[in-house]
Order: C-alpha cells, then structure tokens, then sequence
C-alpha cells in the first residue's frame, strides 16, 4: 500500500458505496429485536417438522381444479400484461425526455411514481372493492400495477434508441411515421417485447397472490386450503403446480431474452 | 452553366472554430459523372459532403442544386446509420418510402419495390442474408447495406462518405462499379470520399483532391485515366 494512504485518517478513505455499507450494517445490527418473536416458549423445530409433514404427499385429487385456477392465473395476468403494454406504449412517450416537453415529462412520471408506490395486493383490494370478487379484480389492479412499470421502462427505452436510422430516413425523404415505423421502431420493438416477457412473468406471480384478496385465480385455492383444517397436503399441490409454471415461464421467457440480446449485440 | 450540371459548389469555404478546412473551392457534377474527393484523415472530406447535402452550415459561398426530382440528394453515411433491429430487405426498402404514402408502407412494400431491392442485394453479395436481422451482419455487409438503400432511394446526387471503406478488394471494386454504372444509368452524380489511389484512378471522372501542402486548398483536376 502507498505509505501516503497510511497518513491519511479512517474517514478519508471512505466513499459513498463504503458509508452506505457501514450505514446497512448498523441497520442489521439496530434491528435485531426484531427476531424476538412473540417472547412465548415455542417449539420452533418441532412445529415446522409438524407442519411439513402435513404438505406430503400433496393430495392429487385437487389437480383437476388447480389446473383450472391456474389457467384463470395465467388469463389474468396475460390479458393485465396485454392491456398495460398498450396504456404505457402511450404513456411512456409522454414519460420520454427525448419526445416531450418538460411538463409533461414531470406529470407523467408522478402520476407513474404514485402507481408503483402502491403493491399490487393494495391495487387489488381497491378493485375488489370497485368491481367485487372475481378476475376482473385482478385484471384492473394487475394492468394499472404493470402500466406504472412498463411504462417507465418503455420511457427509458425511448430515451435511450439510437435515432440515427431514423434521422437517415428522414434525410431520404419519408414521413415522420415511416421514419419512426422503420428507422426507430424496429430498434425499440425488442426491447420492449423483452420487458413484456418479463412483466408476464412477474405477472403470473402476482396474479397467483391477489386472488387472496378475491381478485381471482389460484390464490383463492390457496386461502381456502390454508384456512380449513388438514388441507396443508392440497396447499403443498397447489404450490407445486405453480413452480413447475412459473419455473417453466421463466425458463422460456429467459430464452427469448437472451435470443433478442444475441440478435441486437450481433456479431460485431 | 452547363446544361447536364447536377451540383455547383461555388467558393466554398468550410471551418470547424478557427481552423479552415476548405477555402475558395469551386466546383460542378455533372449528369453520370463520378466524382472521388481524395484528402488524408481529417481534411475535411466528411464536413464537405455534409455541406453539400445542406446538413453542415458553409463559412463562405453557396450550393447550387438543378435537380429536378423528388429527392435531389442522398448520401451514404461513414456510420451506416441503420436500423439495426430490422431485416436487411427492410433497411433496404426504407430508401424507397418518400415513394409511397405512409398508409401504403404501413402493411409492406409493393412488389415492384421489393423486386428492386432483391435484384440489388443479390448483386452486392447480400441475397442470402435478406432477412437476417441488421445487427447480426458483419461491417462490410452493413455497409453494403447502407450503400443499397440510398442507391434505392434514386438520389439525382448521391454522396458517398468512404463507402468502400470496411469492403476486401473484391467488393470495394464491384461496389464503386455499381456506384458508376448508377451515375450512369440514373443520369445521376457521385461524389464519393476515397482513400485508396488505385481505387480513384480507375473509377473517378473527376477528382477533388486537398493540396499536399496548403491543407485549406482544394485542386479539382480530371482524371486522365478514364477520360480515355
């Protein structure tokens, strides 16, 4: 080590990814209580051995209707994906720096921050609310969920696409629809079909919980096994099911991606 | 002036801040000429083909253009400027839009503009790769690419910045043949920055050269070796 950095005091050495990791730590260490539990005398180990036991073997007579819970997960969290992609198709120009004026950049954007601020659980207990029990619930709270995000990163995508191609056939004369339909469009199309995937993915997960709520789709199954008594081994089917889905969702969604990267980074 | 005359520069003069690139240049294009502007790296070939396409501003004197055609002038760009999420036959085709109305290009391209495009491709050495994605061409494809897109756009003037550059012998020759025989055919001009001497003299009518030692001066001379 330079003898220099020896004379320097502690706090010099710092920098800012180095105060907020003493910062974490402190965090850790001041929230410890945290893991006191309730303070009664419980048996731990002997609980959780209990309750496993009670999820095998998962109970297969349900699958029939698992099976249908979950193709009501998948419609909801396909048609909220759909319908979202298309609001912050729309959204996200306004949320561009390179395509809109400031003020408006600024009013999209909030409006964005405030409905990613709320989670999707509290999206759907609002749509209950408005429209009842059913999947309708949880397309509305799904979609406006999806549109806070997709539409920022649509925004960025916007922000960041090389206009050059545009430009150039701009130059040789098109419209500004044909310059954006084949000069721009065709570097964003990827990009934006890649963070489809990936909200259609995050989607089937959410859509698996909100039905906890009453917003349709496998969740109710799960609340109704969880709160009757000695059904865990339904639970566990349930469970079960959605892994190997949203595993093989997210197995095919990752192909896809790394196909389009591929394809973008080229062979150059 | 000359009634096949396409593009007149006339006393051009080019700075970037203090420095002078081209002084007092005076020159014409005529129809089906081919004209080489031959210069070292950083002379100003580029600044002076932008400005003639209008995109550089001139310290001094004018561009005249007398084409009379619905896109005077087209230019090659040294960075492709390519859509590089799209497919080769498309980047191609997008020269031909200002063609169509936006309504007709929305669905695709009429079949005698693909037809064209193909024809072209083949002939640059691209006809098996036409619907492959742009990005995963390699350098000299995509710069093929650029050079057959403009070509089907049918600029009266075409300027072409170094669009042999990243080509082997092979295609850099078949390139600028198809380039001079386009000047030819269309009763169009080329003017095209080269660097390669060989390159000049077999294909240029004309050369606009920077003087070797006074870099603000440009010669313009004609090229005995074709005017044969």
């Amino acid at each position: 080590m330079n003898p220099e950095m020896n004379k320097m005091p502690w706090y010099n050495r710092l920098d800012l990814p180095g105060v907020t990791f003493i910062l974490f730590l402190l965090l850790a260490a001041s929230s410890l209580p945290a893991l006191e539990g309730s303070g009664r005398d419980l048996d731990y180990w002997g609980n959780f051995l209990r309750f496993t036991d009670q999820f095998f073997p998962p109970d297969w007579s349900i699958l029939g209707q698992t099976m249908e819970g979950l193709w009501e997960t998948i419609q909801i969290a396909g048609i909220s994906t759909f319908l979202a992609s298309l609001f912050s198709l729309f959204l996200s120009l306004g949320a561009a720096r390179t395509i809109s004026p400031r003020w408006l950049v600024f009013m999209t954007r909030m409006v964005l921050n405030i409905i990613r601020t709320i989670p999707s659980l509290l999206w759907a207990i609002l749509a209950v609310v408005l429209v009842g029990s059913n999947s309708l619930a949880g397309v509305i709270a799904l979609s406006l969920y999806s549109t806070g995000y997709l539409a920022k990163f649509f925004s960025e995508a916007f922000e960041s696409a090389d206009l050059k191609a545009q430009k150039a056939l701009r130059s040789l004369g098109s419209s500004r629809w044909q310059a954006f339909q084949y000069g721009l469009w065709p570097n964003l199309r990827p990009v934006i079909w890649s963070h489809c995937l990936w909200m259609l993915e995050y989607n089937v997960r959410s859509a698996s919980i909100i039905g906890y709520v009453g917003a349709g789709g496998i969740g109710l199954h799960l609340k109704l096994y969880a709160e009757s008594a000695e059904s865990w081994n339904k639970f566990s089917l349930v469970l079960l099911c959605m892994l190997v889905i949203v595993t093989l969702l997210d197995f095919t969604g990752e192909k896809v991606r790394k196909s389009i990267r591929e394809k973008l980074e080229g062979v150059n | 002036m000359e009634e096949n005359c396409l593009i007149e520069g006339q006393n051009l003069s080019l700075r970037i801040g203090e420095r002078w690139l081209v002084r007092d240049l005076s020159f014409s294009a005529n129809k089906g000429e081919f004209i080489a502007l031959v210069g070292s790296s950083g002379s100003g070939k580029t600044t002076l083909l932008r400005a003639l396409s209008g995109d550089t501003p001139l310290a001094n004197g004018q561009v005249i253009t007398h084409a009379d055609c619905p896109l005077p002038v087209g230019m090659i760009h040294q960075d492709l400027q390519l859509a590089e999420g799209s497919t080769a036959i498309k980047n191609a085709l997008s020269g031909c839009l200002y063609r169509h109305s936006s309504l007709k290009t929305f669905f695709g391209f009429p079949d005698e503009e693909k037809n064209r495009a193909v024809t072209l491709l083949q002939k640059l050495g691209l006809g098996q790769k036409l619907n492959q994605w742009t990005s995963t061409l390699s350098r000299g494809e995509r710069q093929r690419l650029a050079i057959a897109r403009t070509l089907l756009a049918q600029p009266s003037i075409l300027l072409a910045d170094e669009p042999v550059a990243s080509l082997d012998g092979k295609w850099a020759g078949e390139t600028l043949n198809t380039l001079k025989e386009y000047a030819k055919d269309q009763k169009a001009c080329v003017l095209c920055s080269l660097h390669d001497l060989d390159q000049v003299d077999q294909f240029a009518d004309t050369i606009i050269q920077v003087d070797p030692v006074n870099h603000e001066k440009w010669e313009v001379k004609c090229n005995p070796s074709t005017k044969a």
